[in-house]
């Protein structure tokens, strides 16, 4: 075994908790050769975000002695603390055992308004998270919606309820929330394409053309908005109500799909899809 | 420990060695000043800023946590302003009836951290009588009497026992300049500036030992901070001032303000033309829709003005 680099090391930990990335396995595996080669002392304050960082990794690959032993060592040094409660929390989580997870969070989210809004925030993803496991899907609404209601600001929150209003065809809600998301972050295409196919399906068509037609202007060449442009010009064109503009579309969308250069990879891909889609039904 | 008897042995030596060696251009300080002034004095700083920030540490109580109502708060009213700043990102029907749910938020004073309080008319809540400010003041205070308690007790006792020390003597030369900085409490006016007195030995101190107290007690110490000192110093006399900046907001003011401008905001949705831009990106712009397209935006223009004129009208009616 060679020996561990303590410094690169703790400069890829501390790299990893700034940006956020969960490369857990990896984590996981140095957090275990930090503290099994006793460097643990040498990171002197910042050994509580580790412990905190190496919980959540050892979580996600399974190792629960990690886990187990970096909550205990956190449990000693802050007997009280809700961010430690969160990790138990999500130590249950891991374990499969849902209702005491979520007694758990329920409990650090209730236990006052005065938490320290940085957990609160953890805390109540959590929640979320957790009840979206357990499939309890109106109670994951309601969670979210009172979430947003204080962190407006939320991109992924609004994201994440706009995708649990559609899991319940509750399309008009949906698009409110892509609404925000497009107030939020005007010049995410994505978020305009996300609209224009709820708008396509509820039935607007005219809305959903420009919509696609947004995502034309934000992305050139865009493929599903150029088929989106497709479909819509050719269903207003069906009701009959389609001007110069909508047939010009319609002939630039059909130029443009057609004009795609698909490799040999992508293609066998796709039927690959196909083939699994038509198996299933 | 008799200091006294020391102070006063460490004087006439002082005396001595200049009256002896005064005239010969040099002067050689007693060794005894060293182990006896010098470094107590600097031990003492040091010592005492170790200390002073423990002390911090334990009366300083766990820092303030924003309250989630007030996240609430001035979230909501960024909200407002991300939907004037990207309100024609929308359809007008989105916008409109988020108008209609912010203006009547704001007005009614749904994200307010209280909404039962009385709205208008109230002069600004005394800060005494708030919980939230006192504490905040306490907080001032303390840290400002744990900085200035034990910098005036060195000082008083550097002054009383050894007033007019030369403690030191700089190891490269300075110009005339720094002698009243290097030389307080000793008023000499031929004596070389490079010799440091003892008062400005503890100013020296004050001043640099910060790196040193970083260096022991990382960073973000209590202990220093000798120029927060020098900046609470300053603050003492206007003790009265600084209570005033941590005055609390009127956040119902600041709502119906964005309420006013969500009011008198109109509408001018992005898309309205967006077909013709892509065609036209596309290099494909029929003839018709080219003419068309510079002509609406102009008049749309007018109408927003007038709009926005009637809305704020309205909006003035109604307040």
């Amino acid at each position: 075994m060679t020996r561990l680099d303590f410094e690169a090391t703790s400069l890829e930990l501390q790299q990893y908790r700034q940006s956020g990335e969960r490369a857990s396995e990896r984590v996981a595996y140095l957090a275990s050769r930090i503290i099994k080669d006793g460097y643990s002392a040498k990171l002197q304050d910042d050994i509580w975000p580790f412990y905190e960082q190496a919980v959540a990794a050892a979580l996600d690959v399974g190792d629960f002695r990690l886990a187990d032993e970096c909550i205990e060592n956190l449990k000693r040094r802050f007997s009280n603390s809700s961010r430690v409660q969160r990790l138990v929390g999500m130590r249950y989580e891991a374990e499969g055992k849902l209702a005491e997870a979520q007694k758990i969070y329920d409990a650090i989210l209730e236990e006052d308004e005065s938490n320290i809004v940085g957990v609160r925030v953890l805390v109540s993803k959590r929640q979320i998270a957790l009840l979206k496991l357990r499939g309890l899907k109106s109670e994951a609404i309601a969670a979210l919606v009172s979430y947003l209601d204080t962190y407006y600001s939320d991109a992924e929150a609004w994201i994440e309820l706009c995708s649990l209003y559609l899991s319940v065809h509750a399309y008009q809600k949906a698009a409110y929330c892509l609404e925000e998301l497009i107030l939020l972050q005007a010049a995410n295409p994505i978020w305009h394409l996300k609209y224009a196919e709820i708008m396509y399906t509820l039935g607007d068509y005219s809305l959903a053309l420009k919509q696609y037609c947004r995502v034309i202007d934000l992305h050139e060449d865009h493929l599903r908005g150029m088929y989106g442009i497709q479909l819509c010009a050719s269903k207003i064109m069906a009701n009959g109500e389609a001007d110069d503009t909508t047939k010009a579309l319609k002939e630039l969308a059909t130029e443009r799909i057609l004009a795609t250069e698909v490799d040999q990879c992508t293609i066998d891909s796709i039927k690959q899809v196909v083939r699994e889609y038509l198996s299933v039904a | 420990m008799p200091s006294g008897v020391f102070a006063r042995h460490f004087c006439t030596s002082l005396h001595l060695t200049m009256a002896t060696l005064g005239e010969a251009k040099q002067m050689i300080l007693d060794p005894a000043i060293r182990d006896w002034v010098l470094l107590p004095i600097m031990v003492v700083m040091l010592l005492v800023g170790v200390l002073r920030h423990h002390i911090t540490v334990l009366i300083t109580g766990t820092p303030k946590k924003p309250q989630l109502k007030a996240v609430r708060e001035s979230k909501a009213l960024m909200r407002g302003s991300q939907l004037r700043a990207f309100r024609n990102a929308i359809p007008p029907h989105a916008f409109s009836s988020r108008k209609a749910f912010l203006t009547e938020a704001y007005d009614q004073g749904k994200y307010l951290k209280n909404p039962n309080a009385p709205k208008e008319g109230v002069p600004a809540p005394n800060p005494m009588t708030d919980p939230d400010m006192m504490e905040g003041m306490m907080e001032g205070m303390k840290k400002q009497v744990t900085n200035m308690v034990p910098q005036m007790l060195i000082m008083g006792w550097i002054n009383f026992f050894f007033q007019g020390f030369v403690v030191i003597k700089l190891p490269f030369p300075l110009t005339l300049r720094f002698k009243s900085m290097l030389q307080s409490g000793v008023d000499t006016r031929d004596m070389d500036v490079t010799w440091v007195s003892s008062l400005s030995w503890y100013f020296l101190n004050l001043f640099g030992l910060s790196s040193v107290f970083t260096l022991i007690l990382g960073d973000n110490n209590a202990a220093g901070a000798g120029v927060n000192d020098m900046a609470a110093m300053g603050g003492m006399a206007g003790m009265a001032s600084m209570a005033t900046p941590g005055q609390p907001q009127d956040f119902n003011k600041i709502f119906m303000a964005e309420k006013e401008n969500l009011m008198i905001t109109s509408h001018d949705w992005e898309l309205e033309s967006i077909e013709e831009k892509v065609l036209r990106k596309y290099g494909k712009s029929t003839g018709i829709t080219a003419s068309k397209t510079p002509k609406s935006p102009e008049i749309k223009k007018e109408l927003t003005v007038k709009d926005k004129i009637k809305a704020a009208q309205k909006a003035k009616k109604r307040s």
